[in-house]
């Protein structure tokens, strides 16, 4: 190994961005100094630009757009104009997607669910019958009722708060983490995906939501599946056993080391190294799939669903064993929240599957000490309106996207536990102030409206409580320096413990 | 001795020429603008609101008195506002917060730039490409190579040639993907004449291979995709595009009608099928038809995609920052992005798919070689020809009366604001061509135009990464402002120049970069130099090879790689679900069907691109996904690549049938050995390398004679059969073997 390069190997973290702050671009860095510097790179669990409040995330994807209306937004006196056409101030020029723009009218939808306040450390919760457990874990919640985006499609809308961008090309928010913050774990991968089942898959997911866009591509999700291999390729063929492995992978380095002595290049000995992680992910990702040893408590926790591969309550116990064993980065993207028509009928059975599932990760987090330090982010792409998509009845109705303004959730790692934050006008449609009148932010690179959550405001704040400023973190690409958060974004410090 | 200076000399000389000018002569383009473009344009480039804000990017701008104070003060230069505030300390230019700070150099730089005058000259980029007088008649490649080795302190030489065989192998995979067949290498190695190796070249490009290997970059940067790309990523029409690009490489069609029928073969007179079918590449862009889409919203998000993906393919320029507003680095103003997306606003098909496979403008196209010939043998107009072919393609045709287009404030497609544009180019990169008219065509005419100064840089640049790993520009996707410069200018500018005064002949530049002494040194890392990235060229080009190309190699050394070309993408193996998984279920790719027989063993090239869930044996091994240009891949090494490698389906299946092939070939384990090697490597094995081999051929034939029904488990792997006559406690212990070199270094990269 040459010189220069094993300077750059013994460079912690840190001492690497640090130094890109004085002067050269952290791409610029990452770049001059090879891509498999930074996955070799141990993950610093100190933070990239400030002590991390938390040392890892579990990111709970709704997608399809939850409606707020149902779960979280609780506005009696929508009752009270039940089927009458929603105001026009406060639909104020509000662009409409093409499934609802042809209506006659737009009538005013209260949810037909019952709401109960349960106590929170602030003022309490409202929270909805559909969420009974959810409810019960009220005090380790901050839940924002004054998120909003700008696309109203799920295809931009789910790309834009995954990427920053509603146009795809762009780094995931995962592949960031992994690309900012590196791994903690030499046995498994740094960044987990989980795909959960759902009865309501009318949506579409995208590998660009985990792909790294213009990143080095290693920084690419893993997808730990329950169907087949966990992770792909991890099984031996038929007829090759772990001793033949071990003795393939001798001679492959054998040979790889011949053909290093006679050329030289470092990357070829970083590829023996990647075989050897290869081989022991064969035993540590069984070994994380194996839940005999859960104990029966566990089950009666995340409920007799756990046990059933690939449903959410199952991708809820993986993230709390990946998260044991280090790995600092977990997305779990559980489709079927696009309720068009039979609200009702999909969301009683979206919220089952996950409703105990989200309180036991919550509770069984706290348990073990470990919530203190990871962050749980529950939300989707957007809302739904305020009005009904399609016939209104008080058994049934339907709902529409809505970007405006919608429910987002975190817990742990570092924010302000049992509070609300911001509110909705008595539509639940715009963002509005402590009097409930609507306040239409429009954020700017400098100008933040209080009491606003943007989803760049969103990703910003989960940077930063994983002690990265996001404008900081950057990658040089066309000769731009990129940033999750693009040219926007502002870290919420109401939301900080 | 007049030439022969005295230390003491040579440092009173330097001293004076300090004090007079401000030190060495500053080149501005080279070490100025980058400075300024990185450290201060953010704030006072071309993007500056306000007229009477602060502008630094040109002298007119720089010189001006505002309010009694010059940044550049050519009355007193010493005296220049730009020096006081660079280095004040209590409040420094650029701003502390900035987070982007001047190091000491750099203010340096600027110093005794400002001193010497503070005068501009163009960023390289736009100043069109010349060949330099003191270019040599021939080996112009080596004798830039050479004068930058030259320059190096201490100077050093090029690197010993590569062996015959390295240097077969290396040709064979830069120009056609896939190791020499075993009969032109014996050939090759055979021929001691002086031209051998030029005519070893020759054939290679001359083989189909070429032409399949070629459109790979073609369409990783077009982003070409088998599907729309967008919600339910549905099928699209488009496959008989990549064939016709893999047809245009083979006949080396001129680059300039190359570009030119992708960008308005519908615009010409009297178009061909062929040219039409070219226009595949106006339909490139990921397009949706999410219920509830807003046809406005993607008509200005497809062009959005087309605009700033030429600006990648074409002029190695980021478009995207212009599209909000006036480009801060490079002079590409918001305007001027929105003049040349109207090139691309009057094309006829809806904004929206339909979520359908012939989403008109569509035609009939060939479906496969046999359709193709028929084309070619009618000449390219007939009509008949078209209604027996038995697939459809996408095409670009215009409106009969072009859209309107104007500015989008902020990009937002609802903001429309000033006057109707007339399509146009940006200024800074040359005027349009007089009398062309305002369209696709006209663009393509200014594209290709002797004085465009980008288009052939930025073509050959890639060319030249193709080749040796890197390009002479390091950032292919940028020449901007904030892009790299060429690490040899005047090569690149020659090798610009000749590209196009030979007839923009491809195959003519890809000779000379592999006939050069450059390309033929020895891969070995040099112990007397610090050079990881091969900046100097002090040795022959190393590098992972791509995804496909792994591949291949597996499947042709096994003897399974069908030839056939063209036609629809193929599905080999791959892990059940995976699409399944993230699809909408109104989805048509939400299944995925494998094939069997023949078309699970067809060149990586034909493998069915999904751009939501791209083969994964593409995307592990760093494919990107399509879904937006893409002109340098990145090279990873990661553990999941390991786990692929060794227990992919397809791979044991190459290995066993490789296995096959060797035992078949001598009964002897070393000719075996050398065999597979001359496959994989073009050589014998090495005795370090057999005596790995055979050990592990050793342990695994014991082990598989002793539990003999786990290797028949292992030969059932993959669907074609495996060959009873063998022996299968054998053909195991060597499957064992081969799928390790396969996963080695040896089949991996290039070196």
């Amino acid at each position: 190994m040459n010189s220069a390069r094993e300077f750059d190997l013994n460079m912690t973290r840190r001492q690497l961005f640090g130094r890109s702050a004085l002067g050269l671009g952290t791409a610029t860095m990452a770049q001059l100094l090879g891509a498999d510097l930074l996955a070799q790179t141990p993950g610093n669990p100190e933070g990239l630009h400030h002590p991390a409040k938390a040392k890892r995330v579990i990111y709970l994807f709704m997608s399809g757009g939850p409606s707020q209306h149902d779960m979280w937004d609780y506005k009696p006196k929508m009752k009270e104009m039940f089927g009458k056409d929603l105001p026009e101030h406060i639909r104020d020029g509000q662009r409409i997607t093409g499934m609802t723009a042809g209506q006659k009218n737009l009538p005013v939808c209260p949810s037909k669910y019952e709401f109960k306040k349960y106590d929170n450390n602030d003022q309490g919760v409202w929270v909805s019958e559909l969420l009974p457990h959810t409810a019960k874990v009220a005090k380790e919640l901050c839940v924002i009722k004054s998120t909003f985006t700008e696309a109203i499609n799920h295809d931009p809308a789910v790309t834009y708060i995954q990427t920053g961008s509603q146009i795809p090309g762009r780094p995931s928010f995962g592949s960031w983490l992994s690309y900012g913050l590196g791994r903690m774990n030499d046995d498994l991968p740094g960044y987990v995906v989980m795909h959960a089942k759902t009865n309501f898959g009318e949506q579409s997911l995208f590998s660009r939501l985990w792909g790294p866009g213009f990143l080095p591509s290693e920084h690419q999700g893993v997808l730990l599946r329950s169907q087949g291999d966990p992770v792909l390729y991890l099984n031996n063929p038929k007829g090759v056993s772990r001793t033949d492995r071990r003795a393939q992978l001798d001679t492959l380095a054998a040979l790889n080391e011949s053909q290093h002595d006679r050329f030289g290049d470092p990357e070829i000995l970083a590829r023996i190294k990647q075989h050897e992680m290869a081989y022991r992910m064969q035993t540590s990702v069984p070994e994380l799939m194996d839940l005999s040893n859960e104990k029966e408590s566990t089950f009666k926790l995340y409920g007799e669903e756990a046990r059933k591969a690939g449903t959410f309550a199952a991708c809820c116990l993986n993230a709390r064993r990946l998260a044991e064993r280090g790995v600092r980065n977990i997305q779990i993207f559980h489709r079927g929240w696009d309720a068009h028509n039979n609200l009702p009928r999909e969301h009683e059975s979206q919220c089952k599957d996950i409703d105990q599932a989200c309180a036991a990760l919550i509770t069984d987090l706290k348990e073990r000490g470990m919530l203190e330090d990871t962050l749980v982010v529950w939300g989707g792409e957007f809302g739904r309106t305020a009005y009904c998509q399609g016939k209104l009845t008080e058994k049934n109705y339907g709902r529409d996207h809505h970007p405006r303004c919608f429910t987002t959730w975190m817990a742990g790692g570092g924010v302000k536990p049992g509070i609300t934050y911001g509110r909705s006008d008595d539509y639940g449609y715009n963002i509005a102030d402590a009097d409930g009148n609507p306040i239409f932010p429009q954020p700017t690179k400098d100008h933040w409206t209080p009491g606003s959550v943007h989803i760049h405001d969103l990703n910003a704040t989960i940077l930063h409580l994983l002690g990265i400023d996001h404008r900081k973190l950057t990658y040089r690409y066309q000769g731009r320096d990129f940033r999750l958060t693009d040219i926007h974004g502002h870290v919420i410090k109401d939301l900080l413990a | 001795m007049v030439l022969q200076r005295t230390p003491k000399a040579a440092l009173a000389s330097m001293f004076f020429i300090t004090v007079l000018h401000g030190g060495e002569k500053v080149d501005f383009a080279r070490e100025v603008l980058p400075i300024l473009s990185d450290k201060c344009f953010a704030c006072h480039g071309p993007d500056t609101r306000k007229a009477k804000d602060l502008r630094l990017d040109s002298y007119e701008a720089a010189t001006r008195n505002r309010k009694g104070i010059r940044s550049i003060d050519p009355d007193n230069l010493e005296d220049s506002e730009l020096i006081f505030r660079i280095h004040d300390e209590d409040d420094p230019m650029p701003p502390e917060d900035d987070g982007k700070p001047l190091t000491e150099a750099e203010k340096d730089i600027l110093t005794r730039w400002v001193k010497q005058g503070g005068e501009y000259a163009s960023h390289w980029a736009f100043v069109p490409p010349i060949k330099r007088s003191d270019a040599p008649k021939n080996e112009v490649i080596d004798f830039y190579i050479e004068k930058g080795l030259k320059a190096h302190k201490p100077p050093v030489s090029f690197a010993e040639e590569a062996s015959r065989d390295v240097l077969a192998r290396r040709a064979a995979l830069v120009l056609t993907g896939l190791p020499p067949e075993p009969a032109l290498l014996e050939e090759f190695l055979a021929d001691k004449s002086e031209k051998a190796y030029e005519q070893f070249v020759d054939r290679l490009l001359s083989s189909p291979g070429y032409g399949e290997h070629q459109a790979r970059y073609w369409l990783d940067a077009i982003r070409y995709g088998d599907t729309h790309g967008l919600h339910l990523d549905n099928k699209r029409g488009i496959y008989p595009y990549r064939d016709w690009v893999v047809r245009a490489f083979n006949e080396n069609l001129p680059i300039d009608d190359f570009v030119t029928w992708q960008l308005a073969g519908d615009l010409l007179p009297n178009p061909t099928i062929t040219q039409k079918i070219a226009t595949g590449y106006v339909r490139m862009n990921p397009t949706t038809s999410e219920g509830g889409a807003i046809p406005a919203e993607f008509q200005a998000k497809n062009n959005f995609d087309r605009t700033e993906t030429l600006g990648t393919v074409m002029l190695g320029m980021t478009m995207s920052c212009a599209r909000c507003h006036t480009h801060k680095y490079d002079p590409i103003t918001h305007r001027e992005y929105f003049s040349l997306l109207a090139f691309f606003n009057s094309t006829a098909e809806s904004p929206l798919d339909g979520n359908k496979y012939d989403h008109g403008p569509a035609m009939k196209a060939p479906a496969n070689p046999k359709e193709w010939e028929a084309l070619a043998s009618l000449d390219g107009h007939e009509e008949e020809a078209m209604e027996s072919f038995t697939t459809t393609t996408l095409i670009a045709r215009e409106l009969p009366k072009p859209r309107v287009t104007r500015v989008l404030q902020r990009g937002e497609y609802h903001s429309p604001i000033g006057e109707a544009l007339q399509p146009d180019v940006p200024a800074v990169m040359g005027s349009f061509p007089e009398d062309a008219p305002r369209n696709r065509l006209g663009l393509a005419q200014w594209l290709t135009a002797d004085k465009h100064p980008l288009v052939t840089r930025v073509l050959v640049n890639r060319m030249w990464q193709r080749i040796f790993g890197y390009g002479l520009v390091r950032t292919p996707e940028d020449f901007g402002l904030q892009g790299e410069q060429a690490t040899h200018p005047e090569l690149l500018d020659w090798l610009a120049v000749e590209f196009r005064e030979k007839g923009w002949d491809l195959k003519h530049i890809l000779r000379l970069m592999v006939t050069s002494q450059t390309f033929k040194q020895s891969s070995r890392f040099r112990p007397d130099l610090e050079d990881p990235k091969n900046r100097l060229y002090a040795r022959g080009p190393s590098f992972r090879l791509d995804a496909e190309v792994i591949r291949d190699i597996g499947l042709w050394s096994s003897g399974l790689l069908d030839p056939t070309m063209g036609g629809e993408g193929v599905k080999p193996y791959q892990p059940a679900g995976l699409w399944k998984a993230l699809m909408h279920p109104a989805s048509n790719t939400k299944d995925y069907v494998r094939d069997k027989g023949d078309r699970l063993y067809r060149r990586s090239l034909y493998v069915y691109w999904k751009r939501t869930s791209p083969h994964p044996m593409m995307t592990l091994f760093d494919a990107p996904n399509r879904e937006s240009s893409c002109v340098k891949r990145s090279r990873t090494s990661t553990a999941l690549q390991s786990l692929a490698l060794l227990n992919e389906t397809q791979r044991i299946e190459m290995a066993r049938k490789l296995a096959e092939r060797l035992v078949k070939s001598s009964p002897d384990d070393k000719a075996r050995l050398d065999l597979l090697y001359k496959l994989l490597a073009c050589r014998q094995a090495l005795p370090r390398e057999g005596k790995a081999c055979l050990a592990l051929l050793d342990t695994m034939n014991s082990r598989y004679a002793a539990a003999p029904e786990e290797a028949k488990a292992l030969l059932t792997t993959g669907d074609s059969p495996a060959n009873p006559d063998l022996n299968p406690v054998e053909l195991a212990a060597w499957t064992q073997v081969i799928a390790t070199v396969l996963a080695s270094d040896i089949a991996l990269s290039l070196f």
